[in-house]
């Protein structure tokens, strides 16, 4: 399919880019909890990178940045509706 | 000695009243100040609701500071940070490279965000 340019499904496929390269970030901070809430699903769990198209090298930054900001009580463990 | 630059993060017992809240930024301040540190920074946040219960509170009275200090003098304020009880949580990071530009970023309001409107002035 991806050699195939006539292939039906090849114009749904979009070429994915890590936005935090994009927006040239340097380090992920764990105070901007409003850019990290962005890469959480309802539940409150890191989004993989499949679905988001963060650079391994952020992906790796981003949960981390995650868990200092949950352990400071900034993010939640569990999100509230959940539990 | 040579220092490195680190970031604070601590958390106070919201139940105290107002001037306690002071009297324990400037215990701190005073202990990172004693131990050969130099502040940079003390940003006191507030009260903030907290997204879980820790040690059966809801809320916490945060306090965010940069400094300068030996390596030496941070076992000491994190051991000092640990025994004060009015004191939920902290963390202290140890800055790098990466963290030192992402600093001197924000100190100048430069700091990239992910919104499409900001985008154009990154390119460069």
């Amino acid at each position: 399919m991806i050699n195939n340019p006539s292939h039906p499904k090849k114009g749904h496929l979009k070429s994915k880019e890590c936005r935090f390269e994009k927006a040239g970030f340097v380090y992920i901070d764990y105070k901007e909890v409003e850019t990290l809430k962005r890469f959480l699903n309802d539940q409150g769990k890191i989004l993989p990178r499949r679905v988001t198209g963060t650079s391994a090298k952020f992906q790796r930054q981003l949960s981390r940045a995650v868990r200092r900001a949950r352990f400071l009580g900034l993010l939640p463990y569990v999100a509230e509706n959940v539990r | 000695m040579s220092t490195n630059f680190y970031e604070i993060t601590y958390i106070i017992n919201p139940v105290l009243e107002e001037d306690q809240f002071k009297e324990t930024v400037t215990q701190v301040t005073s202990l990172i100040e004693g131990s050969g540190g130099k502040i940079d920074e003390m940003d006191e946040w507030g009260i903030q609701r907290l997204e879980y219960e820790m040690d059966g509170k809801n809320n916490g009275y945060y306090v965010n500071g940069y400094f300068h200090a030996p390596a030496a003098a941070i076992e000491q304020i994190e051991r000092q940070l640990r025994i004060n009880d009015n004191i939920l949580r902290y963390l202290t990071l140890k800055f790098d490279s990466r963290m030192h530009k992402h600093y001197e970023l924000k100190k100048r309001g430069e700091l990239p965000t992910l919104f499409e409107e900001t985008e154009e002035e990154q390119e460069d």
